[in-house]
């Protein structure tokens, strides 16, 4: 795309016409951008950097067979920040306009001198060439083209097929896509503007027995592509299988509380990598910057390279560059070029997600590219990357085989993690017993508890590359004020020996 | 409620560019029904980590949304660009939405025109604090942990927001909200110690009195803490730890929920289902708390009663299910106070005096359901959790999970103090008391 694409160039402020307000004049972002970046060479900042972003976001969602929500929303705005003796500043609006620019570009500079005033260490940024680069993402179907009535009526059928499963007293389903039409320019030099789209749709069906009730759940990921995605799901060949595992879920025993061999599903891994690898391994958090919020990490600078997070089976790696997933935007919000590497090698702790400031902490010549802010109002933050537990070689008939007594978990359930990440606790979308290498029947209320480092040093067994799954992140929070992170998580099957599972009821 | 426009530039949309705006709106829009609904907000949080500033920021944020409707289709469009064009081209797009959108049988037309409350929701000494306010409440909190040569680590956020709610059937209603915050975590060595503020007014946060509680109660926990296996446990829950377990209780009170029996409540409306001695009401115009005038959907808010004498007497209801119900007006629930008979003194020091033996619990973190029948939640404790022996803190202790549904500790309660305010990272801001409760079920134990 072209800068200045999905500005839409109309009349004055309608309340400024005869109250004064806000905009006089319809720039293009490029003229906003330079405007920005001469007033902040003008005040002499070490570094600063633009984001013009307009989001487009189309919400459709269905409850019980009827259509409860359609919402098509426009965000646009700016977002200034500055480095300015050492400190940083932001400032960031959505008027956008002549006027406004050189108010929120001074702003930003007047917040980095008060910033600096309370400074202890000055902040250094990390090198990274100048890019100037347009990024757009791969679609055959524009999700925004799709009609409407398309949508409902895909919606509306699959709750029709979910509901007639008898005992089914409640559904849910939706389709989302948004698109970010965004242009990001910094005082180095550097120039990328971005056409991104994201995709993708769920449902649910809750059912009602013996005074309890239990929802299963199905989503296609999150992912960067068009429509297409959507097309290409058999919504309507899953909604009966739903539907029934939701009774089955719903009558299905308890388990006594023990220990159990797992075998986790790549979707129910895609929230436990998330959890208890991917926050400890923000080098923010293990540096203090969340400490009061978010948390910190047991991942410590001075345990990289020399602690053994998980078995010789787990490599966790983070890839920034493969297509389609969340985090591969081409570059981050410092304008650094995504990337490829790795947070655990054979068992061992050996990489951060960084940005260009927290790099230079731990003697890494160029940030890794996970500095991602959430809209033109945020100020971008380390963020977790694309990290994704590498396939194995085994089929998952071979790692059920071996199992005697233990539980097979597909799906999101029920997650919580202390502030350092060590001590989690799971539950799940689907519950099977395995006894003696077979999955037997559906159970319910399972829930798994751990520390961190024990848990992934009890795996043993990994699935091959032909049971890879992808699932996507939009709602991961950090920050304050608080951001929703966007990546990714592809796993196979991995299998888990000997871990401690309740059950999930206050009998407990 | 406050009908002055603000002074500040960015110019706020003030109460007669909000009607300028609805009735531009209206005039332009070919729906029956056709409503919108203004957030404009102007403000800025400043950040620290380490004792300094590691984020500082300040923005400008206006949206307004249309939603149109013909018959029982609806739609809804949304936009940060307030250019007539812009605006006009948001009309359509709800226009366009609600015309291909199939029937909704739970479509109701906006609310008319009501009464609301004035509330004092506009503090000017909020409003006009920007950057430089929050950076000398920052600086304070940062000097006294470095004078004790602790580390920090907080924020400092101030606002004020236009919100405006209109439609054709009349309604029109327009209100400016501030709202201050404040929160610190104190690390000395491995421990932490916290404590948080909101308030409409930013010279109630209590910057100073606040730090130095988070300042004791890191110094407390910095000697080694003391792991003691999991199991049940009588706790002293602070009123943080309280507002996390009540406000997972106040969101699962939809109505919808309860009537399809997917709700914890089945069964228990008109039922005992906490301590007798304790009574949840709704408090819009209590000064400690966020109270305003109107919901989203342009509903008055009400003073009511939700839980009385420990008895369930009111659920959360959506205007659809309210009119299947013949419930009118609908209780809201924005600004909750639980409040007991006779409690046991007014700090938590009090219920501290009186245990023999017990954990003491700061606040919670990270708090989910894992049984929604019957409200079991998880959890973690944190910054700051100690045993207490004959009456006072012996030790600072590992942090336990937990695994407990409020619906039964909230049963087991001992003793309670008056109600205090109590706001989290997770949960808005409520008046709670601090609880003395038994048999308190962590069921399992953390590294630090």
């Amino acid at each position: 795309m072209s800068a200045g694409t999905g500005y839409t160039e109309y009349g004055p402020d309608i309340c400024s016409s005869t109250l004064a307000s806000h905009i006089m004049t319809t720039p293009q972002w490029d003229e906003l951008a330079d405007l920005a970046l001469t007033r902040l060479r003008g005040a002499g900042v070490e570094y600063g950097d633009v984001r013009v972003i307009d989001s487009a976001t189309q919400t459709i969602r269905g409850e019980d067979r009827r259509i409860a929500k359609i919402r098509e929303g426009s965000d646009r705005g700016i977002g200034i920040r500055v480095l300015y003796r050492g400190a940083w500043g932001f400032a960031a609006s959505s008027v956008l306009s002549l006027e406004e620019i050189p108010r929120i570009a001074d702003q930003a500079v007047d917040i980095a001198k008060g910033s600096a005033s309370l400074a202890i260490e000055k902040v250094h940024l990390a090198h990274e060439p100048v890019h100037r680069d347009s990024i757009v993402t791969a679609h055959r179907v524009d999700p925004f083209t799709v009609p409407l009535e398309e949508k409902t009526s895909l919606l509306l059928e699959i709750m029709d097929y979910v509901h007639r499963q008898h005992g089914i007293v409640r559904s849910a389903a939706s389709l989302w896509a948004q698109r970010d039409r965004k242009l990001f320019v910094s005082t180095e030099g550097s120039h990328i503007d971005y056409d991104l789209l994201a995709v993708q749709g769920d449902f649910s069906a809750t059912g009602l027995y013996d005074g309890r009730f239990a929802t299963r759940s199905f989503t296609t990921p999150h992912l960067r592509t068009g429509y297409e995605l959507i097309t290409g799901t058999n919504f309507l060949a899953e909604a009966p299988r739903v539907a029934t595992q939701a009774m089955e879920k719903v009558r299905a025993p308890i388990i006594d509380s023990g220990r159990y061999d797992l075998v986790l599903d790549p979707e129910h891994l895609s929230l436990t990598m998330h959890e208890s690898c991917g926050h400890p391994s923000e080098l923010d958090r293990a540096l203090g910057y969340e400490a009061n919020y978010a948390g910190t990490s047991f991942l410590t600078p001075d345990r990289r390279g020399n602690f053994r997070y998980g078995s010789g089976h787990v490599n966790l790696v983070a890839d920034n560059t493969e297509p389609e997933t969340l985090a591969a935007t081409g570059y981050d919000d410092d304008g650094v070029a995504c990337q490829k590497w790795d947070i655990v090698r054979d068992g061992m702790f050996v990489g951060y997600c960084t940005n260009r400031e927290v790099a230079l902490k731990i003697n890494e010549g160029r940030s890794r590219g996970s500095n991602r802010a959430d809209s033109w109002s945020s100020v971008p933050i380390v963020r977790i990357a694309n990290i994704g537990l590498e396939t194995g070689g085994a089929t998952l008939d071979e790692l059920l085989s071996d199992v005697k007594r233990g539980l097979y978990i597909e799906g999101h359930g029920s997650y919580s993690i202390d502030q350092r990440r060590y001590n989690f606790q799971f539950g799940g979308d689907a519950f099977w017993l395995i006894e003696n290498g077979r999955r037997t029947h559906m159970v319910r209320d399972v829930i798994y508890h751990g520390i961190t480092p024990e848990f992934w040093n009890s795996c043993d067994g990994i699935a091959d590359r032909s049971h890879r799954r992808r699932y996507g992140f939009i709602t991961c929070g950090k920050g304050q004020p608080g951001q929703s992170g966007w990546m990714t998580h592809a796993a196979s099957h991995a299998r888990f020996r000997q871990v401690q599972v309740i059950q999930g009821g206050a009998q407990t | 409620m406050t009908t002055q426009p603000s002074k500040l530039w960015p110019k706020m949309t003030g109460w007669e560019e909000f009607h300028f705006l609805t009735d531009f709106v209206l005039e332009h829009s070919s729906g029956d029904h056709t409503s919108l609904t203004l957030y404009d907000q102007h403000g800025g949080t400043t950040r620290f980590a380490n004792n300094q500033i590691v984020q500082n920021v300040d923005t400008r944020r206006g949206s307004l949304a249309v939603t149109v409707a013909f018959g029982r289709r609806h739609g809804t469009a949304t936009t940060t660009d307030f250019t007539a064009g812009a605006v006009q081209d948001t009309l359509k797009r709800a226009e366009h939405i609600a015309r291909v959108s199939p029937e909704d049988p739970e479509y109701l037309p906006p609310v008319g025109p009501k009464q609301y409350l004035s509330l004092p929701t506009n503090r000017p000494e909020t409003a006009v604090a920007g950057p430089a306010r929050r950076l000398e409440y920052a600086r304070e909190a940062v000097s006294q942990c470095k004078m004790e040569n602790l580390n920090s680590a907080g924020t400092v956020s101030s606002s004020l927001t236009a919100v405006g709610v209109a439609a054709n059937t009349g309604l029109l209603a327009y209100e400016e909200r501030t709202e201050a915050r404040f929160s610190l975590t104190v690390q000395a060595d491995d421990a932490t110690g916290w404590a948080a503020a909101a308030h409409r007014s930013i010279d109630h946060l209590k910057v100073q009195e606040r730090t130095l509680t988070a300042i004791e109660k890191a110094k407390r926990g910095a000697d080694e803490p003391k792991e003691l296996e999991a199991g049940r446990y009588t706790v002293i829950l602070e009123p943080a730890a309280v507002a996390g377990l009540l406000s997972w209780m106040l969101w699962m009170l939809d109505a919808k929920s309860f009537d399809k029996g997917t709700s914890p409540f089945v069964g228990k409306l008109g039922q005992r289902i906490i301590d007798r001695r304790l009574t949840l009401r709704n408090q819009p115009d209590h000064a400690d708390l966020l109270g305003s005038g109107f919901t989203s959907d342009g509903l008055p808010v009400t003073e009511s009663v939700w839980i009385e004498g420990g008895v369930l007497k009111q659920l959360m209801y959506d205007r659809f299910t309210a009119r299947e119900h013949g419930i009118e007006p609908i209780a809201t629930l924005e600004s909750p106070c639980l409040s007991g008979e006779r409690p046991a003194g007014s700090r938590v020091s009090d219920l501290i005096r009186t245990t023999q033996r017990g954990i003491l619990v700061t606040n919670f973190w990270y708090i989910r359901t894992v049984n929604p029948t019957d409200l079991t939640l998880t959890g973690m404790t944190r910054d700051g959790t100690f045993l207490v022996e004959n009456g006072e803190i012996v030790t600072a202790v590992r942090n336990f999970r937990f695994h407990e549904s409020p619906l039964r500790a909230f049963n087991q309660i001992d003793a309670f103090t008056a109600p205090a305010e109590a706001v989290t990272s997770e949960t808005g801001k409520l008046l709670v008391p601090a609880m003395r409760i038994h048999n308190f079920n962590f069921s399992s134990v953390t590294r630090f």
